[in-house]
Formats: C-alpha cells, sequence, structure tokens
C-alpha cells in the first residue's frame, strides 16, 4: 500500500502545467518538423548510379552483351545466383531495383513498385537489349491495376514489365512517430536520475524515513509512479502522431507499448543507476552525455544506414536502434517476426534494467539515507 | 511516569571521529524536553539515529519501552519529526502533503481525512487545504512542516529547530502549539538556538557538547550550577564611548556584552568579588549616561556559556 501511496504522490508532484506542456510539445513538434524537412530521404528511391538488376538469361544474348549495354545506361547488371523465386523476394524487399527474365520469345522485368525513377532508366535498356538482341515474341498483355503492373512504352511488343508491391516500408513521419517517441522517452533517464536527489534537496527525504516505511518501498515507489507517469504521456504522444499526423502504428498497438513500457523502465532505471554512482551534479551531465549519443547511434535525427561505417557499427550498441528496430518490426513485419522483434527487445531492455536496479539497491543500502 | 525514550550508552562514530560518545539520557511521559547544543555538538546526530534516520554505531535506544532496531515500525509509528529544514512538496497542496504523510503511517479512509483535516486545523491552516505551499509564507511552512508530523498522533514529537527563519507571530503560534500538543499527551524533544524558547516551553533540559551530555536537568537545577557568577544588565542612553575592554580588565569582571539595540550592557562577574562601584565609576568617566542597573539571576544563556565555554549560536 507504502508503495502505491508514494507511485501516486510521484505523479501528483508532477502536475506543473508548463512543464507537462513543455514534455508534450517538444516531441509531438519534433516529429512535425523532420517528417516534414526530411519526407525526401523516405521515397524509398536509390541513387541512379546505385540501380542494380538481377537476371535470368534463357536466350542466346550472352553476359557480355548484356554488361555492355547495361554500362552505357549506368546499371548494374548481376546474373541472379538463386532462382527466380528468390530473386523476386529481393527486388520486393529492395535489395535490387528489378528483376529480369530474359528469354527466346522477349524479356519479362519484374521492378519494385517504389523505385519508379530507376524502372524507366532501366525500360531505356531493355528496349536496347530486345531490339539488339532480335527476340522475336510479342507480349502485350499487361496486368491492370497498381502494384501489379505498367507498360514498358513503345516496346510493348518484346518487352513485359511487371510492377512488383515493395515490403512496406515507414514514410518520413511514421519513422518519426517512432524515432521521435523513442528519443523523448531516452530523455526520462535525465529526470529519473534526480529521482532521489530531488527528495534530498526538498528535505522529503529525512521525513520519508522517519515513516513506518522501508528504502525498497520508497525506492520501488518512485520507479512505478514514474514508469506510470512517463507512459501516459508516451500514449498521449503516440495517439497524436497517429491521429494528427496519420504517422503508422501498425495493428498490434499492445506489443508496440510493450516495446515502449521496456524501454521507459530502461531509461528510468539507467537514470536512477548513474544517480547512484556518480554523486553530485555530475551525474546529470553523464546522463546527458550518454542520451545525446544514443540518440545520435540510434538514429532519432536521421535514419542511420548499415553500411558498415562509425556511425552505423556505434549504432548496435544503442538502446534507442534495438527499440526501434524492434518497433517497425511489429508495425511492418508479419505475425511471427513482430512476436520476435518484440520479445528481443523487450528481454534486452528489462534484463539491462534488472541488473541496473540491482546495482542502485546495492549502493543504496550501504548509504545513510537514501 | 514511564520512559518515553531512553538512550544507553548511545555512540556514533565516522571514522575515528565520535560525534555521540556514551551518551545516555532519559525522557519522560509529558516532558517538553530542551535539547541544547552548539552546531556540531551532535545534537542532530542523536536526534536521528533516534528517528532512524542513521543507523546507530553502538548503544541501544528504546521507545516506549521497546528497543527501535528491533522494532523499527513499532518506534517509528510512535515518533513524529519536524525536522528543521521544512520538507514539504511544493507542488501538492497542503491537504494533499499531510495526508501523503499521514498515510504512510497505516492511516485509512475516514480516519485518515480527520486526522489531516485536525492536523492542519491545529496549525491554522484549515483555510488552505487547497492552497499550494509555494505560495505560502515561510511561517506559514513551518506550520504545515508541523501539521505533516503530527496528524498521526505520535506519543513522540521531535521538532529540530522549528522557528528558523520565521516572523515573530508565527514563532509564537508554534511556541503555543508545543504547548497545546503536550497537554494533549505528547512528549516533545525540542531544539532551538533561541535560548528565551527553550527557557519559556520546556521542563527539562539537556546540554551536549562534543557528543556527551554535560548537563542535565530542570531549568532551576541548571541555573544551580553556576553559583559563582553574578550578572550586571546596565541600561546607558547611548553606546558612544562605550569602552569594552576597560571594563573587562576590572577584576572580578568575566565577560562583557553589549546590546546596541537594547542600549544594555551585560557584565558577568565572579559572586564574591564586589565590583559594581568600579564598573558604574568607570562608565561615567567615559561620559556614559546611566540610566538603570539590574543584577541578575544567571541565565540559560550564562549557564550554557559556562559549561560550553561558547555561544549557543556559535558556529
Amino acid at each position: 500500500m507504502n508503495i502505491w501511496r508514494i507511485a501516486v504522490k510521484e505523479m501528483l508532484v508532477s502536475r506543473d502545467v508548463k512543464m507537462l506542456l513543455f514534455m508534450l510539445a517538444t516531441p509531438v513538434l519534433l516529429m512535425l518538423i523532420l517528417g516534414t524537412v526530411l519526407s525526401n530521404a523516405f521515397s524509398g528511391s536509390q541513387a541512379a548510379g546505385d540501380i542494380r538488376v538481377l537476371y535470368i538469361s534463357e536466350s542466346g544474348v550472352t553476359a557480355d552483351e548484356l554488361a555492355a549495354q547495361a554500362e552505357a545506361k549506368g546499371v548494374i547488371l548481376e546474373q541472379a545466383s538463386s532462382g527466380m523465386e528468390e530473386s523476386l523476394r529481393e527486388v520486393q524487399d529492395g535489395s535490387y531495383t528489378g528483376f529480369m527474365m530474359i528469354k527466346e520469345a522477349g524479356i519479362h522485368y519484374y521492378g519494385n513498385s517504389r523505385s519508379k525513377l530507376e524502372n524507366g532508366i532501366v525500360n531505356g535498356l531493355l528496349t536496347g537489349i530486345a531490339e539488339r538482341s532480335k527476340l522475336e515474341a510479342t507480349l502485350t498483355e499487361l496486368p491492370n491495376e497498381g502494384g501489379a503492373a505498367a507498360a514498358a512504352g513503345g516496346n510493348a511488343g518484346l518487352v513485359k514489365e511487371t510492377l512488383l508491391e515493395g515490403s512496406p516500408r515507414p514514410g518520413a513521419m511514421d519513422y518519426f512517430a517512432i524515432a521521435v517517441t523513442t528519443m523523448s522517452i531516452f530523455y526520462y533517464a535525465a529526470t529519473a536520475g534526480q529521482l532521489i536527489d530531488n527528495e534530498r534537496v526538498r528535505n522529503t527525504a529525512a521525513r520519508l524515513l522517519a515513516a513506518p516505511v522501508s528504502k525498497y518501498e520508497i525506492f520501488t515507489g518512485k520507479v512505478i509512479g514514474n514508469v506510470v507517469l512517463n507512459t501516459l504521456f508516451v500514449a498521449v504522444v503516440v495517439f497524436i502522431s497517429k491521429y494528427m499526423y496519420d504517422a503508422n502504428w501498425g495493428s498490434n498497438m499492445g506489443l508496440v507499448f510493450l516495446v515502449l513500457i521496456s524501454l521507459i523502465v530502461f531509461t528510468i532505471s539507467m537514470g536512477l543507476a548513474i544517480s547512484y554512482l556518480i554523486k553530485g551534479k555530475a551525474a546529470g551531465a553523464v546522463i546527458m552525455i550518454i542520451i545525446q549519443l544514443a540518440c545520435l547511434f540510434g538514429g532519432s535525427y536521421f535514419q542511420v544506414v548499415d553500411n558498415g561505417d562509425f556511425i552505423s557499427v556505434m549504432s548496435r550498441y544503442s538502446p534507442l536502434t534495438w527499440s526501434n528496430e524492434a518497433l517497425v518490426g511489429i508495425i511492418y513485419g508479419n505475425d511471427s517476426g513482430e512476436l520476435f522483434a518484440a520479445s528481443e527487445a523487450i528481454l534486452l531492455n528489462i534484463g539491462i534494467s534488472a541488473a541496473l536496479l540491482a546495482a542502485s539497491i546495492f549502493i543504496m543500502r550501504r548509504r545513510e539515507g537514501l | 511516569m514511564n520512559n518515553v525514550l531512553q538512550l544507553k550508552q548511545l555512540t556514533k562514530t565516522y571514522g575515528d571521529f565520535a560525534a555521540v560518545d556514551q551518551l545516555s539520557l532519559s525522557i519522560k511521559e509529558g516532558e517538553i524536553f530542551g535539547f541544547l547544543g552548539a552546531n556540531g555538538a551532535g545534537k542532530s546526530t542523536t536526534i536521528h539515529m533516534i528517528a532512524s534516520l542513521i543507523p546507530i554505531t553502538k548503544g541501544e535506544i528504546e521507545v516506549l519501552g521497546k528497543n527501535i532496531v528491533k522494532n523499527r515500525r513499532f518506534a517509528k509509528s510512535n515518533i513524529g519529526i519536524v525536522p528543521q529544514e521544512i520538507a514539504i512538496y511544493e507542488d501538492m497542496t497542503a491537504y494533499e502533503n499531510v495526508r501523503f504523510f499521514a498515510g504512510l503511517y497505516g492511516l485509512r479512509g475516514a480516519l485518515l481525512k480527520s486526522r489531516t483535516e485536525e492536523a492542519l486545523a491545529f496549525v491554522g491552516l484549515d483555510d488552505k487545504h487547497r492552497s499550494f505551499p509555494r505560495d505560502f509564507s515561510g511561517g506559514m511552512k513551518r506550520r504545515l512542516n508541523i501539521a505533516c508530523a503530527i496528524a498521526h498522533r505520535p506519543k513522540l514529537i521531535i521538532m529540530d529547530e522549528p522557528t528558523v527563519g520565521i516572523d515573530p507571530q508565527s514563532r509564537n503560534y508554534i511556541l503555543e502549539s508545543v504547548k497545546k500538543l503536550n497537554a494533549m499527551g505528547s512528549t516533545v524533544i525540542y531544539t532551538s538556538h533561541y535560548m528565551e524558547e527553550v527557557e519559556e516551553i520546556c521542563t527539562r533540559i539537556a546540554i551536549i557538547d562534543h557528543g556527551k551530555i554535560i548537563a542535565e536537568g530542570t531549568q532551576a537545577q541548571l541555573k544551580s550550577i553556576i553559583t559563582d557568577q553574578k550578572t550586571i544588565g546596565i541600561e546607558v542612553r547611548t553606546m558612544e564611548g562605550l569602552n569594552l575592554e576597560k571594563l573587562s580588565g576590572i577584576a572580578g569582571v568575566r565577560s562583557v556584552e553589549a546590546n546596541e539595540e537594547r542600549r544594555e550592557i551585560r557584565v558577568s562577574s565572579d559572586a564574591e568579588v564586589n565590583n559594581l562601584n568600579r564598573i558604574l565609576k568607570e562608565l561615567l568617566a567615559d561620559g556614559m549616561e546611566i540610566r538603570a542597573v539590574e543584577e541578575r539571576q544567571p541565565s540559560l544563556e550564562t549557564v550554557f556559556l559556562t559549561l560550553t565555554g561558547r555561544s549557543l549560536r556559535d558556529n
């Protein structure tokens, strides 16, 4: 009962209207700004120099002929090592711009629906190959509706183009709804670092300890109170982004919130542990440095692409990376994938939190006072 | 009368330094017990050990006959502490503050509500239930500080300098409150830097210095310790021309203090030396106009000064 009373007290002392508005307005505005300004970075297109196309040739057209023509158009052609099915999957997940099946009868090109510009460039290449190779067949039938297909200009007789529906990916607003929400959660570590210190500064630590309440009850009550309070904040931020900005949070909101809550527990535990490990104002400085680095490497300000550079290597160690990836997995993955992504992130967050809380309790036990 | 509190050879050390050194003391039911000591004397450390805020190095504390280490919750439930610093939540209303702390002592439902209201009424804040302490004056905050400590009706109330930094009106209110709490059955431990407060309300007093109790008893008993000393109060028209060094050099004079505000010179002297004429003669020779002369009984301040060698307000 005392734990609950202390938890409720934590919520009551946070009724500062100005602070509440600031805590809500910051992530909501940041989402809007980043989601709008950086929308081009999320169009799903690749740069023209990066057009990579897989092919399987069952005609007399040789690899050298193809390579020569592709080079002239700035397209990288790669012979598919696996079968057609696997190649189409690689196109759908965005690893390649397209796949072409070259037969004597003609060429069937399968392009990713998100790469419209690149498909246009490839289209020019296809016409050249078909004409030079004197492919005979006429392929005139084209699929009708979206996702399905589009005609391939004036060479429709020799080339059939099918647009494959690319795997769903977050747009700018979808991405920053996730990234800014998790970033704002990470900032709770700064306030968590002052949870115990505030009781000392307000002199209420003595009064709490003089009451028939154990240190553990005080500690647990404060943690629970702040987890509940921050969860409410996060819920408001998530629903604002969902209904005002139309951000995609997927259909499994329960799992999304489980990951977010596990991250809240993580950040509060981290703030508390650092405030116990490092006494005084230095703790606040250390927490802020960790927050900034975690946000930078965790993709809060820009999407980190895993291309082996320093930032992408460091990003693996940011709690925001694994939490954000889990959320993307839940929102855009299939049923089995989303459960795996969520459980991995939740276990990591809660596991590390348990270790951090244990360290805090160990130090608290040795201390006089809180 | 039963002992509400008993300290047995109580010791607290930090490394080689003994903040409290084998201190023994008994406080009986119904007393207002004054705890006097200069800063660093060990007074707060003792209070913190009684309130279970810090662990005991050696010795024993009994509250209502029970060892506090073995009966921690029982002891805490029967003690109410008014800390020296104001210990309230500025972002919770006065009512929420008292209710929260009283709730920690196990009060629930209707009883919690009525005790919260009673405590606020007791300190004169019954019309401020919904007000936030951040809008309160220093005196009102001090009163709320007390309300938070008494709502659970503790048998023993520890008040650590409850009147620091407040106006005379609030101070009188608090002193009257202490007397009322005592009349209602609570035993009070009261510490203060204001000797006149201790003289006004305390039934028994202990003087602590270097972690040890050096004197203990009623005011009369403590004053009787100083039988070889007298205090002479001399009221003058103006302090201009006063030469303290010359007065200090007169035979038998132990100390001379000048109170500019009250235009009074206070001379502590050996009781057996008849030096009043000489003191007056020196003052007149310096051109001072004497308005009144009074020989006084030693005050608690004098007792404290004599026993500890320093004033209560010395740092």
